[in-house]
C-alpha cells in the first residue's frame, strides 16, 4: 500500500497479504514498550491486534502471563501489588540518599512493570522535559519529578505542562527557583517555547521576555513550589499575538494554543514511536497534529492511533529506528524473562550514553545515529556479555536452556529462530543464521552455548535496529 | 608499534583473512569507506586537550620571579629565585615543571601569557562553562554545546567509524565535547575498545564474519548500512587496538600517575591508527585555597612529567608532527596569598601549547602585577583567540562557524 496523509493513520487491518504475525506483534511490543516475552508474544498472536492493544493500554484489565512465585517477575502480574512494591523500594532508596541509585530504581521499574507502555511513554517525556539529577542533586525531588511525568504521561498536555512548570526539580534545573518581578528569569520561558512546546522559529525574543513576566513570583521554597504574590508582575503581558494579565498557567495555555505546538509534539511522538529515519514529511504527520488540536491535546488516544495505524505496521516503521541503550537492555531482559543486577546495568547504560535521570542537557537524548560509535557498539555487546555472565542473572528464574525448553525450543535451529524472533526486528542474512545455529549447537554446557548465541546476536548490526 | 611494524600490520590486514579478502561478499561501500576510514590518514592533525580543573595558580606556574610584587604577595607559596627554572630574566617555571622546562628548551612548548576573557567570572561552574562553550555573552549564544562539540557537528557528524573525539577518564563528560549531532564517548580506559568474550574466544571470528556478511538491503546511507559500517569498523578497531597495544614498545618511562597513564593510552591509540581527532583529558585538584605549596607542586609535577613523556613517545613513534597538546584552566588565582597559605579564585593565567608544530617560547607579556582587576591579573589575550588559531590552523576548520565570531589569531603555531 502506498502511504499518504489520508491512509497512513487509518487503522491497520491484517489481511492475507499482511497477516497479523509474531513479527508484527514483536514490533508493537518493542515500540509500545521494551519487548514481549514468549508468552506475551504467543498471546498477542492468538488474540489479535485489537485485543493486544487493549491489554497494552489497560494492563489492569488484562490477564497477565502467570508468574513464577519464586521470581521477581511474580509481582509484576498484579499491578496493585507492583505499585506498592515500587513505593517501598523507592523509600528504601531514598533512605540510602544515593542519587546514583535513582537510575537503577527506574530501570527496575521498567523491567518488571505490568504497564510497559506507560513506562516507555514516561521515558519519552523524560527525554522531552529533560531534567538531570546531576544539577538538581536531590534524589527525592528527582523521584517526584519522575512520578509527575508518569502521572501525566497519557494525559492532556495543557495540565501536564502546567504541572511541570511548578515542579521543583524542573525549576531548580532551569535556574528558575526564584523569578522576581524586577528581574524576570527568561530561562524557563525560553525552554518552555523552544524545547517543550513550540520549537525554534515559532516565537520571538520579545515573546520570551513577556512569558517570563507571567511566571514571576513562581518559586521553590524548601523543596516545594510556592507562588509569591509580592513578586508577581500584575501588568499586561503581550505575546504570541495575545495580551492580558496572564500568570504562568495562562501562559502555558496561550503557548499551547499555537498550531505549532501540536505539530511539534506530533513530530516528536511519531519520531519516538514510528520512525527516526528517514524523517517523515510534515504532510504525513499533520493528521496526528490535527487530532491533538481537535481532541484537547490528549496524549493517550493519539498514541493508540499511532500504534494502530497502517504506517506503524509498514516498512516505513519496522526497523527504522536505533534501539536506545535503555530499550536494548530492558528489551533483552524482558524478552528473555531476565533478572539481573540493575546497578550494573545502570552503569553500563551510563557508558553507552543513557543514564536515566541524568540526561546530557535540557534537550534530552538526540537518539538515532548519535547512539552509535565504535566504543558504544562494542559496549552494547559487552553489556550483553556481562549480563549473561553475571552470577545473579537468571532467565525465567533459571538458565537459558531451561527457558528455551519451557517454550518448546530444543534443537539449535529452533532456539536461534526463537531468539531472533524475540530480539531482532528485521531479517538477517541466511548465512549469518547458519553461523548462529552452530554457536547455539556448541559443545558443552547448553546454557553457555545459548548465551553465546545471544551474545553473537547482540553484536549484529540488525540487533541495533528497533 | 613502530612505523614499520604498523605498516606490516596494515599489510597483513589487507592481505590476511580480514575485510578485503572477503571482497566478493562485502558491499562496495564497506570496502571503500570504512576500510579507508578505519585507517587514519597520516596527515590528519590531532589535538589533545588537558583540562586543569579547579583554577590553576598561573602565577606559581610561570612565575614572575623577577618582580618584587610577586615575592611580597606570596609569603608561604612563593618560590625562591634560585629554584625557578628560568625562561628569561623575569619569568620561569615552577621547580616541579622540569618537564616543561625541557620542552621549552627543545622549542616544543609555547607559553601564552595573560589569557582570559572580558568581565571574568570567578565561579568554578560558570567560568568552566565559559571556557567549555566559548560563549561569554549568553545573549548572543546559548551554552548548550561545547566548542569541540560544535567543531565535530560541523566537520564529523553522521560519519561511520571511530569516534572523532574521545574523552578519556572517570570524570563526568565535559561540556566542551557536547555536540548536537555527535555523541562523544567518555571511556575510563582502553578496555572500552575491546570486544569482551568472557573466555569464549571461538566467538570472535563468528561475530566478525557475521558483521561483514553481505546484506542485500543495506545501503551506505540508510540505518542498516550505517550500522554495518560502524560495526565492521568497531571490530576492526578493537582488533587493531589490541594488537597495537600488546605490541606497543616504547623506551619512554611514563610516570605511574593517572594523567601519565592516560596519555600513554592516547599515544597507543594514535599509533594504532584510530581516526579520532580530539582527545580530552582532565587533571583535577587545582583548587588550592589552603596549604597550597605541596599540593600545587605535586599537581604541576604530574602535569609536566606526563606531558614530557608523552611528547617524547610521540616523537619516538613518528607522530610528533601531527599532535598538538593544549592545556587550560577555568581561571588563575589571586595575586595575593590568603590567610590559609593558599590562594583564592582569580582571573587571567597562562595557557600552554606543546608539540613539534608549535612556535616555542613565551608569547605575550606577563600581565602587570600591580594594575589589577579586583586583585586579579588582567587578561590581554582572549582564550577564544587560542581556540580560533587551533581550529583554523591546526584542525583546518572554520573558527567563525564554530565560535560564532571571528577572533584574532595568536602566533603560537609554525607556519
Amino acid at each position: 500500500m502506498a502511504l499518504n496523509p489520508s491512509n497512513a493513520w487509518l487503522a491497520f487491518k491484517p489481511s492475507l497479504d499482511q497477516p497479523w504475525s509474531a513479527k508484527l506483534a514483536a514490533h508493537l511490543f518493542r515500540r509500545a514498550g521494551f519487548a514481549a516475552n514468549s508468552a506475551e508474544l504467543d498471546l498477542a498472536v492468538k488474540s489479535g491486534l485489537d485485543a493486544t492493544l487493549d491489554r497494552l493500554f489497560s494492563p489492569k484489565a488484562a490477564t497477565a502471563p502467570e508468574g513464577d512465585a519464586k521470581s521477581d517477575r511474580h509481582f509484576a502480574a498484579d499491578p496493585a501489588r507492583f505499585e506498592s512494591q515500587m513505593a517501598s523500594l523507592g523509600s528504601t532508596m531514598m533512605a540510602t540518599g544515593n542519587a546514583q541509585s535513582l537510575s537503577s530504581y527506574w530501570l527496575f521499574r521498567m523491567l518488571f512493570t505490568p504497564d510497559q507502555l506507560l513506562e516507555k511513554t514516561t521515558l519519552f517525556w523524560h527525554g522531552h522535559f529533560a531534567t538531570s539529577a546531576a544539577k538538581v542533586d536531590n534524589a527525592r525531588l528527582m523521584l517526584r519529578h519522575g512520578d509527575l511525568l508518569r502521572a501525566h504521561a497519557m494525559d492532556k498536555f495543557v495540565p501536564f505542562v502546567q504541572a511541570i512548570s511548578r515542579d521543583p526539580a524542573m525549576l531548580l534545573w532551569l535556574d528558575a527557583a526564584s523569578n522576581r518581578k524586577i528581574r524576570p528569569n527568561e530561562n524557563y520561558a525560553r525552554e518552555l517555547m523552544e524545547l517543550f512546546c513550540l520549537g525554534v522559529g515559532n516565537y520571538t525574543e520579545d515573546d520570551i521576555k513577556e512569558v517570563a513576566r507571567a511566571f514571576t513570583g513562581w518559586e521553590v521554597v524548601r523543596d516545594e513550589f510556592r507562588f509569591n504574590k509580592y513578586q508577581h508582575d500584575e501588568g499586561t503581558k503581550s505575546f504570541l499575538g495575545k495580551s492580558g494579565n496572564y500568570n504562568g498557567d495562562d501562559a502555558v495555555q496561550v503557548v499551547l494554543a499555537q498550531p505549532a505546538a501540536s505539530r511539534f509534539i506530533a513530530r516528536k511522538l511519531v519520531k519516538y514511536f514510528v520512525a527516526e529515519e528517514p524523517e517523515l514529511s510534515p504532510e504525513i504527520i499533520e493528521p496526528i497534529a490535527k487530532e491533538l488540536r481537535e481532541n484537547g491535546f490528549e496524549i493517550g488516544p493519539v498514541i493508540r492511533r499511532i500504534l494502530s495505524s497502517n504506517i506503524f505496521y509498514s516498512e516505513e516503521a519496522i526497523g527504522r529506528m536505533i534501539k536506545s541503550p535503555v530499550s536494548l537492555a530492558i528489551g533483552l531482559l524482558r524478552a528473555l524473562e531476565g533478572s539481573t543486577n540493575m546497578n550494573q546495568v545502570a552503569q553500563s547504560l551510563e557508558r553507552l550514553g543513557q543514564a536515566v535521570f541524568y540526561p546530557p542537557n535540557v534537550k534530552g537524548w538526540d537518539g538515532g545515529r548519535t547512539w552509535i560509535n565504535s566504543s558504544t557498539l562494542l559496549g552494547r555487546a559487552n553489556m550483553v556479555r556481562s549480563i549473561i555472565d553475571t552470577k545473579e542473572t537468571t532467565f525465567g528464574g533459571g538458565k537459558l536452556d531451561a527457558l528455551a525448553k519451557t517454550h518448546g525450543k530444543t534443537s539449535p535451529d529452533s532456539v536461534v529462530d526463537w531468539l531472533l524472533g524475540l530480539l531482532v526486528a528485521v531479517d538477517i542474512p541466511r548465512d549469518v543464521r547458519e553461523r548462529l545455529i552452530k554457536v547455539a549447537d556448541g559443545a558443552g554446557d547448553r546454557h553457555i552455548a545459548i548465551g553465546n548465541a545471544v551474545h553473537a546476536i547482540s553484536a549484529l548490526p540488525e540487533f541495533q535496529l528497533c | 608499534m613502530t612505523t614499520s611494524s604498523r605498516r606490516q600490520f596494515l599489510q597483513r590486514s589487507a592481505t590476511g583473512a580480514t575485510l578485503l579478502s572477503l571482497a566478493p561478499t562485502v558491499p562496495q561501500f564497506l570496502l571503500t569507506s570504512s576500510a579507508v576510514a578505519a585507517q587514519s590518514k597520516p596527515g590528519e592533525k590531532i589535538l589533545v586537550v588537558v583540562q586543569l580543573s579547579g583554577g590553576n595558580d598561573g602565577i606559581n606556574t610561570v612565575i614572575p620571579y623577577g618582580d618584587d610584587v610577586y615575592h611580597k604577595s606570596r609569603f608561604t607559596t612563593r618560590i625562591q629565585n634560585n629554584q625557578v627554572h628560568k625562561i628569561d630574566d623575569y619569568v620561569g617555571f615552577h621547580p616541579s615543571l622540569s618537564g616543561f622546562s625541557e620542552l621549552m628548551q627543545q622549542g616544543q612548548l609555547a607559553v601564552m601569557q595573560g589569557v582570559g576573557y572580558p568581565n571574568p567570572d570567578r565561579s568554578h561552574f560558570s567560568s568552566m562553562d565559559i571556557w567549555h562553550t566559548a560563549v561569554r555573552d549568553m545573549e548572543k549564544m546559548r551554552r548548550m554545546t561545547g566548542w569541540v562539540g560544535r567543531y565535530l557537528d560541523k566537520n564529523h557528524a553522521g560519519v561511520a567509524g571511530d569516534s572523532p573525539a574521545l574523552h578519556l577518564g572517570n570524570d563526568r563528560q565535559p561540556l566542551a565535547v557536547v555536540a548536537e549531532r555527535v555523541r562523544v564517548p567518555s571511556v575510563a580506559n582502553v578496555d572500552a575498545f575491546k570486544l569482551s568474550l568472557g573466555g569464549q574466544t571461538q566467538l570472535a571470528p563468528i561475530i566478525e564474519s557475521a558483521a561483514k556478511a553481505h546484506r542485500a538491503d543495506a545501503k551506505p546511507d540508510d540505518l542498516l548500512g550505517f550500522l554495518q559500517q560502524s560495526t565492521v569498523t568497531a571490530l576492526l578497531s578493537s582488533k587493531r587496538m589490541q594488537e597495537a597495544i600488546s605490541q606497543y614498545k616504547t623506551s619512554i618511562n611514563y610516570p605511574g600517575t593517572g594523567l601519565a597513564q592516560r596519555m600513554k593510552t592516547i599515544a597507543q591509540l594514535i599509533d594504532a591508527g584510530l581516526t579520532t581527532r580530539i582527545y580530552y583529558l582532565t587533571l583535577d585538584g587545582f583548587d588550592t585555597h589552603s596549604n597550597q605549596a605541596v599540593t600545587h607542586a605535586n599537581q604541576l609535577k604530574e602535569l609536566g612529567d606526563a606531558m614530557a613523556a608523552f611528547l617524547k613517545d610521540l616523537k619516538e613513534h613518528g607522530h610528533d608532527q601531527r599532535v598538538l597538546t593544549m592545556t587550560f584552566s577555568e581561571f588563575g588565582r589571586r595575586v595575593k596569598e590568603n590567610a590559609s597559605r593558599g590562594t583564592d579564585h582569580g582571573a587571567a593565567a597562562p595557557m600552554f601549547l606543546a608539540g613539534a608544530g608549535v612556535k616555542g617560547g613565551v608569547i605575550g607579556k606577563h600581565p602587570s602585577m600591580t594594575d589589577l582587576d579586583e586583585g586579579d591579573l588582567k587578561y590581554h589575550t582572549d582564550f577564544r583567540s587560542v581556540y580560533a588559531t587551533i581550529l583554523d590552523r591546526w584542525l583546518g576548520a572554520d573558527s567563525k562557524a564554530v565560535l560564532g565570531e571571528k577572533f584574532a589569531s595568536v602566533s603560537a603555531l609554525k607556519a
